[in-house]
């Protein structure tokens, strides 16, 4: 059913449900992601995408079902395990500070060190190196690395949180609603951005509502609906009118879209 | 940018212009006035006063200067300032005799004559090298209404205190209680500087202790709210009553029988005097042989007419 | 279609800024200019007044040193995010200990001098403590340490000594090696020889006829410019900058990426209660004397040179050097005015007027670095 069967998957989730008081967010979920391919995580709001991922990444522990991380059974006791293990998540709230620079909001947390007559000193020419490096790499050029984040459009905002957490030795790289709030142009750099680090054999998961964005860079598609996961469909198997329906629940979506006159 | 630096220029020049011209024109000596108290403290308006009219007369250069908080140690930078502009003499209070004995004693040695004016005692003055002290010895004053309150038959008494942080405010307290032969114990209160306060504290200290038999005030910012206070609760013209200093409401507390007396140190004198004699001692060489006390001089309900014309102005 | 977008870095509607343009373009600028301006407008007016012979610079350099020792930990403890409102009362407390230690207890001044140190030192850290556990504004926490800290620096000194001054503390203070640290001058012979060939005046008579007017270095400078020189580093330079930065700039994002949000706070509640105990132990030395009053509205006055500086209130910019040249410009324009001959019932509308001029064009400056809207 998937291309790279050769590979096992970098993170396998089997039957994961979660609860929340009576609430049922998780109703028995699988989903297994490999290294290098995009996979994206589609639904609507309260789907239950927001809650999948937050176990994923260690927010959240599962109820009921496995987590196995590199074929190894995981049980993450904070979002901090699984950051270590090379889960990055990149959240709408970027952990970005606009009045920083870019190379210090870079290293972040991970600030580099030059010892200085046996003083540690943040090695800014390091860090401005690399700064530099990992953006042009994902095709931004800044006017310097002191250039401060807040003088970044969106799209490059999320770029430079993206090359960040590559950077930092990210394996799984999960994007929450990464388009949700930029222009078409901010978006089709966004999703260039994805593209290369795909290709540098990382797992990327990318949550959206956007069928559009999903078929652009998605290597398989996964649909949430109601907290159950109605299959994961191959690129080049699903049209987007198909996604778009398994995303709404069906026959209401087409009646409401014939009153609308076309895809929504 | 270049626009801002430009007005930030012209609003400074503006300001700035007119003192420079009257510096500029202005003939003979220069003498500075260096006080302890804060930008809120009207009290000292007379004594501004008093040194405009003393160097109109004398045509002499007069600046008046105070640490705008009231801090003392702010205040030394000032005689400090004062001593490198090179004024031929200043006039200042030694409300701290620790912290601005170096000051002052460095300004006489690069060539300026101090006169201690206010607060400070005669020997203290000699001690930091000035030439003489004008003012009403705090404590003597404090002790003097003491005697003629105990000579009215006062037992017992509140001290409103306005400014407890002041050694010179606390010393007329003592003074007072030591008059009287009692003890100061928990008789000062510490009533703040706002007018409101210092009225609610007074009349919560006298419903606690109503057989307080006395009160005294310590100038105009705790006098004025103590004669409201004395209204509100019935007691004004019953209770004695006495204050140190003077202001348009004591005068009128006095004229109405609700306060006593008000010891007036006679800051116009600690103002005009200074500026006088400075200007005499570099003309002529001529220097008073002794200090000079301006007060304290007892002002009752007999002959107010000046007091009550210039108070606030020159009394 | 990924192929055909890569190339988003070049957008036309960013202005390209000139190398000149961008080594202008710097928090300090505001203050830069300010001082420029402020040196400008005193020579001019002043100039012939004794404000730059060595008395008056020794005079406007003294209170500018006390402004930059407070405005530093002001200055990083802004950045990280929060205020401090308790320092003008911290001086008056931490001197008052110092004296009390000292002349009611008989204590050595070295050892008066390191616990005051260390007990204020752990009143800052309560302070940040209070701020972090209960998520309250800074504002109001140290608002309220502002009125403790005062009330006890007037109950304790009427409790054990029935005064609101104590004194005396100058002569405890003799051949103490620690009391030299803060209250001593330095190069004294260079000034001594300054005088001597007339450089610089001497005075005319009394005892110290002969001495030149100005001794020698105070140390309360020397302090200034420590401090001013190991913030900026620390600021600048190091890991622990960086987490100030992002402390201030946004807790939450700081959390996320990994900094020690509460400690860094927490320990620059302490700096700030460091540099007031700085500020009071000098004064004390000094003066020799310790009063209830001091220090009144000392809290603004940093806060007021920081902002001069170009540090934003609500934290996450800001510069060490901003903040020093902010104390500096304070300092000379309160002791210039004097010297300029200015009415001193002025002082709080230039104040003012250089208050307002300097938040307005640090805006500007601020919005042409980090693109704030």
């Amino acid at each position: 059913m998937n291309t790279r069967s050769s590979h096992e998957p970098i993170i396998a989730m089997k039957n994961i449900e979660k609860h929340f008081g009576s609430v049922i967010a998780l109703a028995g979920v699988s989903v297994d992601v490999f290294p290098g391919e995009c996979h994206c995580l589609l639904g609507d709001n309260g789907a239950g995408k927001s809650t999948f991922i937050k176990t994923m990444s260690g927010v959240h522990k599962p109820t009921k079902g496995e987590i196995f991380f590199e074929n190894r059974p995981m049980s993450f006791s904070d979002p901090r395990d699984a950051i270590a293990a090379g889960i990055a998540t990149v959240h709408q709230h970027l952990a970005m500070i606009p009045l920083m620079s870019v190379s210090r909001n870079f290293f972040m947390g991970n600030e580099p060190v030059k010892k200085i007559l046996g003083m540690p000193f943040f090695d800014h020419e390091h860090a401005n190196a690399v700064t530099m490096e990992e953006m042009r790499k994902m095709g931004i050029n800044l006017r310097g690395p002191d250039q401060a984040v807040g003088t970044l459009s969106g799209g490059e905002r999320q770029t430079v949180a993206i090359a960040r957490a590559v950077h930092f030795g990210a394996k799984v790289l999960i994007l929450d609603e990464p388009t949700s709030a930029l222009g078409v142009r901010q978006t089709a750099n966004v999703l260039a951005t994805i593209d290369k680090v795909r290709k540098q054999d990382i797992a990327v998961v990318f949550i959206t509502h956007n069928v559009r964005h999903a078929l652009a860079v998605g290597d398989r598609f996964t649909v949430l609906n109601r907290g159950k996961t109605l299959g994961t469909a191959q690129r080049g198997q699903i049209t987007p009118e198909e996604l778009q329906d398994m995303m709404a629940g069906g026959q209401e979506m087409v009646a409401l879209e014939g009153s609308l006159g076309g895809t929504v | 940018m270049n626009k801002l630096a430009k007005l930030l220029a012209a609003a400074l020049a503006l300001v700035a212009m007119p003192h420079m011209v009257t510096t500029a024109a202005a003939e003979g000596e220069k003498y500075v006035l260096v006080s302890h108290a804060p930008d809120s403290d009207t009290w000292w308006n007379v004594i501004k006063n008093g040194i405009a009219l003393a160097g109109e007369q004398m045509g002499v250069e007069v600046e008046y200067r105070n640490p705008p908080t009231g801090d003392i140690a702010d205040m030394a930078r000032i005689i400090e300032q004062a001593a490198a502009s090179g004024p031929h003499g200043i006039i200042t209070t030694l409300a701290d005799f620790d912290v601005l004995k170096g000051p002052i004693q460095n300004a006489v040695a690069s060539g300026v004559d101090v006169i201690i004016m206010n607060t400070g005692t005669a020997e203290q003055a000699r001690e930091v090298g000035a030439l003489m002290y004008v003012g009403q010895p705090e404590y003597d004053a404090g002790y003097a209404a003491g005697l003629r309150a105990k000579g009215d038959g006062i037992g017992s008494f509140l001290c409103v205190n306005h400014t407890i942080q002041q050694p010179s405010l606390v010393q007329r307290c003592q003074g007072f209680a030591d008059g009287l032969g009692v003890e100061l114990g928990d008789s000062m209160l510490d009533s703040g500087t706002d007018p409101g306060e210092v009225k609610n504290k007074v009349l919560a200290y006298l419903s606690a202790n109503p057989s307080t038999e006395a009160i005294l005030a310590l100038g105009p910012v705790s006098a004025d709210p103590t004669i409201a206070a004395l209204k509100e609760n019935g007691m004004a013209g019953d209770i004695y009553f006495g204050t140190f200093d003077l202001g348009d409401e004591i005068v009128k507390g006095i004229k109405e029988g609700i306060v006593k007396w008000g010891i007036d140190q006679q800051p116009f004198l600690q103002a005009y005097m200074p500026v006088v004699i400075l200007s005499n001692y570099h003309r002529y060489g001529v220097l008073p042989g002794n200090n000079m006390n301006s007060g304290p001089g007892f002002v009752t309900n007999d002959g107010l007419t000046l007091v009550e014309e210039y108070a606030g102005e020159y009394r | 279609m990924s192929e055909s977008t890569a190339n988003p870095g070049v957008d036309e509607r960013i202005k390209q800024q000139s190398r000149l343009q961008k080594a202008l373009v710097r928090p300090e600028l505001g203050g830069i200019c300010g001082t420029i301006v402020v040196f400008a407008l005193f020579l001019l007016f002043a100039g012939d007044s004794g404000m730059f012979n060595a008395q008056g610079v020794l005079n406007w350099s003294v209170v500018s040193a006390q402004f930059m020792i407070i405005a530093v930990g002001a200055c990083l403890l802004m950045i990280a995010g929060e205020f401090d409102l308790s320092v003008g009362s911290m001086i008056g407390f931490s001197g008052m200990m110092i004296a009390i230690f000292t002349v009611s207890f008989g204590w050595p001044v070295w050892m008066a001098i390191i616990v005051t140190f260390i007990g204020c030192i752990a009143i800052g850290a309560i302070n940040g403590f209070i701020v972090i556990r209960t998520g309250l504004p800074s504002f109001i926490v140290t608002l309220a340490s502002l009125f403790i800290l005062r009330g006890f620096t007037i109950y304790l000194p009427q409790l054990l000594e029935r005064k609101t001054i104590i004194g005396g503390v100058r002569d405890a203070a003799q051949g103490d090696w620690l009391a030299v640290i803060f209250g001593g001058k330095i190069l004294k012979g260079f000034f001594q020889w300054m005088g001597d060939v007339g450089i610089i005046g001497t005075f005319e008579r009394g005892t110290q006829a002969g001495k030149p007017v100005v001794e020698g270095i105070p140390m309360l400078i020397v302090w200034a410019i420590v401090l001013v020189i190991i913030g900026h580093i620390l600021l600048t330079r190091t890991r622990f900058g960086n987490w100030i930065f992002a402390s201030g700039g946004d807790a939450e994002s700081a959390r996320n990426s990994g900094v020690p949000v509460n400690r860094v706070k927490i320990l620059m509640f302490m700096t700030t209660a460091f540099c007031a105990c700085v500020f009071a132990t000098c004064q004390v030395m000094e003066f020799g004397s310790a009063g209830a009053d001091r220090g009144l509205l000392k809290e603004f006055e940093a806060i007021i040179a920081v902002v001069i500086g170009g540090a934003l209130l609500t934290g996450g910019y800001g510069s060490v050097i901003g903040a020093a040249l902010g104390a500096l410009i304070f300092g000379v324009v309160q002791q210039g005015l004097f010297f300029a001959g200015v009415e001193s019932s002025l002082f709080r509308v230039f104040l003012g007027l250089i208050l307002l001029f300097a938040v307005i064009l640090n805006t500007y400056i601020r919005r042409m670095i980090t693109g704030e809207r």
